[in-house]
């Protein structure tokens, strides 16, 4: 039970400034991405009008994401938001789902990974409202419904970064403090495999869509 | 006068912990189930020919309601009969912190899950076509609104197996206490509410079964706002426990960090059920009138950021008694 919360760390002193790198953070997300890489290559290659069984899992991937987007943001913004959302998702529910796998770890177990997407989404927003509205018109924003209301809008915005990076954070970490105790508990038999099913599975898979769906609404209260 | 020692105490809040987990984890469960039920034996009224049914998919329901009580009786079960070794006076509060983190987080979340199942079956004596979807639906909703008794849980796991004898006791045993009222506070709203956007979602689902990836889509990301309230409550629990506070012999310091786990659990309570209700409107009237989809949760989402916005006052304030205070 000694390795509740602990993390692999890898800490460099360059010039008084202490550098932490979570080496398993790091490792699994490179393994995610060349995970991403190979279902790319497989199911780009030798496209045809016939499409093979790789081509047609990636055409109604593309299709219903395309689909969502265009549902939210409206036609003339899915050509340009489409992607970063495909992309999204199918990071996230890498990562969640690589957990389940002896031996890895979810690299959204750790906080940065996380709020770093959270940020990213939050910027891209942002960058997108002021891109459609103008910067008059965003700015305008914060002082409704009157202008005092300016420094809790922002923090209502800051706080959204918070909810969105904490509540993947939360599912994926608390699921796999409860996989650690509960195998700890009953010595790993019966139990550990349904309850990697659930979080591993599907919850992990819930919350890369929750998360893919907040990061699009996000965009879409922004542009329009 | 009596004059106890930490080992004596510890097991005084072990056993306190351990009642107020299955005491309070018992009240929501209960309830849930107890609706699920009811409107079961509706939904027979109306359809007798399918009680077999209504009958499967009210247990699949109500196990699954179950859970947080489920959840409540593994914490109580080990705060009675875990090893408590040679522990300080701070894993005291630790525990007591767990016990009433577990307690207060399952009851939401019990009333909650039992929506969507109640609602399950009644559309199942109106649409019996929609049978698998009503069920994927209903499966998807529950184990969604379940979010907060898990974050529950995973608190009270933290406060019952992570060490915590190097640390001071004056103020951090308020901490631990403060951590586990806050995400249990704060997940009682949110679970409600989930479980209310998930019931109007099977409703929805039962009127118009074309509709459902729209309001699943829409069910799911309203509940994912509604339990930002618990997110914040989990939050505070972690700095609570992972934050060093500095020894002190002041009694201000540890009731200052008390207050801050009460403030977002008390202050997450409404946001929760409040966003919950956005999230139920949005949903019903989008299986009602799908071509207003986009507007509809464009409103939800707004309607619930400002009810979303005395959440964060709670969470800035407790920010402000942990950090300056």
């Amino acid at each position: 039970m000694g390795d509740l919360g602990r993390i692999h760390q890898l800490i460099i002193s360059v010039g008084g400034q202490k550098l932490t790198f979570n080496l398993e953070v790091i490792l699994m997300t490179w393994i995610v991405i060349a995970v991403l890489l190979i279902f790319g290559v497989m199911m780009t290659r030798q496209r045809g009008v016939l499409p093979h069984s790789m081509q047609v899992l990636g055409e109604l991937f593309v299709g219903q994401f395309y689909q969502l987007t265009e549902d939210a943001v409206g036609k003339e913004y899915v050509e340009k938001y489409a992607p970063l959302i495909c992309s999204v998702f199918m990071f996230v529910v890498f990562s969640n789902l690589l957990g389940i796998f002896p031996h890895l770890e979810e690299p959204t177990k750790d906080l940065n990974t996380p709020l770093s997407l959270g940020i990213m989404g939050f910027v891209i927003a942002h960058y997108a409202g002021i891109r459609s509205k103008g910067f008059k018109a965003y700015a305008k924003e914060y002082f409704q419904p009157v202008f005092f209301m300016m420094p809790l809008n922002v923090i209502g915005e800051l706080a959204k970064i918070i909810s969105i990076s904490f509540r993947l954070f939360g599912n994926i970490m608390g699921g796999s403090i409860i996989i650690l105790v509960v195998s700890y508990l009953c010595y790993s038999i019966v139990l550990p495999p349904f309850l990697l099913a659930f979080f591993g599975i599907f919850v992990g898979t819930v919350q890369a869509f929750v998360f893919t769906m907040l990061t699009l609404v996000y965009i879409s209260i922004q542009v329009k | 006068m009596m004059e106890f020692d930490a080992q004596a105490w510890v097991g005084v809040a072990a056993f306190v912990g351990g009642g107020i987990a299955i005491g309070f984890g018992a009240i929501g469960a209960a309830i849930g189930e107890g609706y699920t039920a009811a409107v079961a034996n509706l939904a027979v009224s109306r359809n007798p020919k399918l009680s077999g049914e209504i009958f499967k998919n009210m247990l699949v329901g109500q196990a699954v309601a179950e859970s947080a009580s489920i959840f409540a009786l593994v914490v109580a079960i080990l705060l009675l009969f875990m090893d408590r070794g040679n522990a300080t006076m701070l894993k005291a509060a630790a525990l007591l912190g767990a016990g009433l983190s577990m307690g207060f987080g399952a009851i939401g979340s019990g009333i909650g899950a039992g929506f969507p199942a109640g609602q399950a079956c009644l559309g199942l004596s109106r649409q019996p076509a929609a049978a698998t979807r009503l069920t994927t639906n209903m499966l998807i909703g529950s184990a969604v609104c379940q979010t907060p008794a898990i974050f529950s849980l995973v608190v009270a796991f933290i406060l019952l197996f992570m060490d915590f004898s190097a640390a001071p006791f004056n103020p951090t045993w308020a901490a631990l206490i403060g951590a586990g009222l806050s995400t249990g506070l704060a997940a009682i709203g949110s679970g409600f509410g989930g479980g209310m956007a998930a019931g109007s979602s099977c409703e929805g689902v039962a009127r118009q079964p074309e509709t459902i990836g729209n309001v699943t889509t829409i069910m799911l990301v309203g509940q994912a706002v509604a339990q930002t309230p618990a997110i914040f409550g989990l939050l505070v629990s972690f700095i609570l426990i992972f934050k060093v506070f500095p020894e002190t012999t002041q009694i201000q310091t540890a009731m200052a960090l008390l207050g801050a786990g009460l403030c977002t659990g008390f202050g997450g309570i409404g946001p929760g059920l409040g966003n919950g209700m956005a999230a139920e409107g949005a949903v019903r009237w989008v299986a009602r009138n799908l071509p207003s989809a986009a507007d509809l949760m464009r409103i939800m989402l707004v309607g619930q950021a400002v009810s979303q916005s005395t959440a964060i006052y709670a969470l800035v304030v407790s920010l402000v008694l942990i950090f300056v205070v």
